[in-house]
């Protein structure tokens, strides 16, 4: 249907304003439909064509993505004390390009936000440091400088409040050891970024140091989360715990002990090893000089060395107890055969003596161990044989690490029985030629104090995880290596050695117990290996009581003066087996004491104490010779009176 | 101008056949209240955008506060660690040895141990005869005096 025109007088005019309005109703729509036409181009190309870059800028400029560090794993003693554990620190860093004007991709000027010098001078009172030093970390033309690494929290704190510009402040974990020097060895240390450098930390780093987390977060410009935003979480797991068998106590005594005897015997290090017998447990590993793991930068390398798993030496007469083991083991003798002793022996063309000249004697096996004697010890070796001998020391031990785990762990010296020369067998029987660590010391005699079953040693008790329960570490399997009733009659004869009239390690005494025990003095070989050095190693272990024995200490000083093990090794396993059995709590043989009696000696001695403690401190220093005290004979000769040792 | 109807937008059947072309029966005029309708609209858009809104600031007021809670958080594990630390550093045998001499203790000599003489009542069986010093002293019949 047509439109109709209104049929009026003025309906010229009426269609010319029609036709305007008509006109520019179409502009106006041909304006709006190209507005329209631009506007969907434009949206297609934002939400179709760029869509993908756009929204990965969008991304880049809301998104953060936090790495969430895991906490590592704590380490403790058997008891639950802290050897190392982390804490949150502050860590300074400034943006060296906030001291330099810059100019903007868009070539405009940035003025420096700050003068590098008067920062310097605010910062460097704080951080203990020189002006000039801060300054020329500040001038450097990097993005990122640290100026100082894992300070105390507080003062990262007090140099954010100070806002200075270009300086920033994070927070890190840092890694420390409230106990210092203690089990400074044994425990080890990380590195700045807390992986595992040295000991129990480098061995476990992979159990302590637990993985990592991320959280992707959308911020805002102002660095506030945006709450409907994404948000996806990766947690951290932390590090698990790990326990140690040592006992922090001991572990103390112990490491005074050793720092004490370096020093009393002018020796170049001291080694001590406590283990328990009935499990194994290493109660204590303590090596002379000591370092402090907190402050491991001013401490000489060396000093981090666990010496007592590191070290291996020959342990002298102390290997006379496992020869002796072998041969009763065999049948080759027992506690009633005799020999006839003379105080040199010639074998392989070289002679062997006793540490003093000698009648050609009728000892017992007892007293050939009591009085220490190698050409006694020498003859029932070569009853026993290479082959046999041999066995029985890698039995005990001898020739191959121990299950410790250990880094740096040395299997010490043993050569098959097939390379031995004519005068291996004499020279290894008595504790030469063959070559251990103090830890495997340990456990041979903790093998023997263990009525002839070797128990591995353990230095990690178990670990600690999210649950809060200790997941023991499976001991090794034990495995008999003699009887016993042999190990039974070696401790016989070791106590004898300790408390005989002849006995050389009678400074081993411990008062109200039964020590049994053996000394050992080696002289230390050349470095090249041919001969030996006129320095000496002395050892001593031990265990008590005797007739039960609960712990074994076996102790080591290098190049101690005097250098017998009766004289050096012997008081320093006293002092720590002390220690050892008080905590403990082992009671004593002497039990038995009735009151007054208890009365009157505590009372003697805490006079004695007393006076001891008013007495000047110049006293004791004039005091402290023991050689006074040394029994009148010690057997331990030096070398094992080898002419010619291999 | 022109008025024009607006148009019907739904036709109902016929009710009778027209009696003629001309004339047909229409119903009332469907009355729409446009102004009541765009109120509605208005009302349930500004209701919209205002819980938008508002459900936005309150996850932004939660956020703020789990940042917060987040916050305290670390700072009291923060603080946990350290005072661990200050525990195992206060408890360093070397350092309460050392306070100790400074207060003038010494270290203790040889442990001896007391042998008791009967049971202890714990154990169940309760001494019956007590020497006289055991109302002055009540240890002394538990203790050995004669070994």
């Amino acid at each position: 249907m047509g439109r109709r025109r209104p049929h009026t007088t003025t309906g010229r005019t009426l269609r010319s304003g029609d036709e305007l309005a008509v006109r520019r109703i179409r502009w106006t729509l041909a304006i709006f439909a190209v507005l329209v036409v631009a506007s969907t181009v434009k949206l297609v190309e934002i939400q179709v064509v760029d869509a993908a870059d756009l929204a990965a800028v969008g991304e880049r400029q809301r998104a953060r993505t936090l790495a969430l560090p895991a906490s590592r794993g704590r380490i403790y003693d058997r008891d639950g004390d802290v050897l190392a554990t982390s804490v949150q620190a502050a860590t300074i860093y400034a943006d060296p390009r906030a001291y330099r004007g810059t100019r903007t991709p868009e070539g405009r000027e940035v003025p420096p936000a700050g003068e590098a010098g008067a920062v310097a001078e605010r910062l460097a009172p704080l951080l203990d440091t020189d002006p000039a030093a801060v300054r020329d970390r500040l001038e450097q033309d990097r993005h990122f400088v640290y100026l100082a690494r894992q300070v105390d929290h507080d003062l990262g704190e007090r140099i954010r409040a100070l806002e200075l510009p270009g300086v920033g402040v994070l927070t890190e974990p840092k890694r420390v050891y409230p106990a210092g020097p203690l089990a400074g060895q044994v425990v080890g240390f990380t590195d700045i970024d807390a992986h595992g450098l040295q000991g129990l930390e480098a061995s476990y780093d992979h159990v302590l140091s637990g993985q990592p987390g991320t959280l992707l977060l959308e911020r805002a410009p102002g660095g506030l989360d945006i709450a409907s935003g994404i948000r996806e979480l990766e947690p951290p797991v932390a590090g698990t715990d790990v326990v140690l068998t040592l006992d922090r106590d001991i572990q103390h005594v112990a490491e005074v002990a050793a720092a004490d005897a370096m020093e009393r015997f002018a020796a170049i290090g001291a080694s001590i090893v406590v283990t328990e017998v009935a499990s194994g447990d290493v109660l204590a590993m303590a090596s002379a000089p000591g370092f402090d793991p907190n402050e491991r930068g001013d401490e000489d390398p060396a000093d981090r060395r666990n010496r007592a798993v590191t070290d291996i030496f020959e342990p002298g007469s102390t290997q006379k107890a496992l020869t002796i083991a072998a041969a009763l083991e065999e049948g080759v003798v027992d506690t009633t055969s005799t020999l006839e002793v003379d105080d040199a022996i010639r074998v392989g063309g070289s002679t062997f003596t006793d540490s003093s000249s000698h009648n050609p004697q009728a000892w017992s096996v007892s007293q050939i161990m009591e009085r220490s004697s190698n050409v006694g010890t020498i003859q029932i070796a070569q009853q026993l044989g290479d082959e046999r001998l041999e066995g029985y020391l890698r039995e005990f031990g001898y020739g191959q690490p121990t299950d410790l785990g250990f880094p740096g762990e040395s299997g010490g010296l043993l050569m098959p029985h097939s390379e031995w020369w004519a005068t291996s067998l004499p020279t290894i029987a008595i504790g030469h030629g063959v070559a251990v660590s103090l830890v495997q010391l340990a456990h041979s005699y903790g093998t023997l104090a263990n009525d002839g079953v070797a128990l591995p040693p353990r230095l990690v008790r178990g670990t600690v995880g999210e649950d809060g329960r200790l997941a023991p570490v499976p001991a090794g399997d034990p495995q008999r290596v003699v009887a016993s009733t042999t190990a039974a009659a070696v401790r016989g004869m070791l106590e004898e050695a300790v408390h005989g009239e002849h006995g050389t390690g009678a400074l081993a005494q411990v008062e109200g117990f039964q020590v049994a025990g053996k000394t050992g003095t080696a002289r230390k070989p050349l470095a090249d290996g041919r001969g030996y050095s006129d320095r000496y190693i002395a050892t001593f272990a031990g265990m008590a009581p005797a007739d039960d024995p609960e712990v074994v200490v076996a102790v080591m000083i290098d190049e101690p003066y005097p250098y017998y093990g009766g004289l050096a090794a012997a008081p320093v396993f006293t002092e720590v087996m002390e220690a050892a059995l008080l905590a403990l709590r082992v009671a004593p043989d002497d039990s038995g004491a009735d009151l007054p009696t208890a009365v009157r000696l505590a009372a003697a001695q805490a006079e004695r104490l007393a006076e001891d403690t008013d007495a000047p401190e110049d006293a004791d220093a004039s005091g402290d010779d023991d050689s006074t005290d040394a029994p009148a004979e010690d057997a331990d000769e030096p070398g094992g009176g080898s002419d010619d040792p291999p | 101008m022109s008025a024009i109807t607006a148009p019907l937008r739904r036709s109902r059947p016929p009710q009778q056949a027209p009696s003629s072309a001309h004339l047909r029966v229409v119903d009332e005029p469907v009355v729409r209240h446009t102004l009541a309708y765009a109120v509605v609209m208005v009302v349930l858009l500004a209701a919209a955008v205002f819980g938008a809104v508002a459900l936005n600031a309150l996850a932004a007021g939660a956020a703020v506060e789990a940042r917060a809670l987040e916050s305290h958080v670390a700072v009291a594990e923060r603080d946990y660690a350290r005072l661990v630390a200050e525990v195992a550093a206060l408890e360093d045998p070397a350092r309460v040895r050392s306070a100790a001499r400074e207060l003038g203790m010494v270290a203790p000599g040889p442990v001896r141990h007391l042998v008791l003489e009967r049971s202890l009542p714990s154990d169940g069986d309760v001494p019956s005869a007590r020497t006289p010093e055991a109302t002055t002293d009540p240890l002394k019949p538990l203790l050995s005096l004669e070994r």
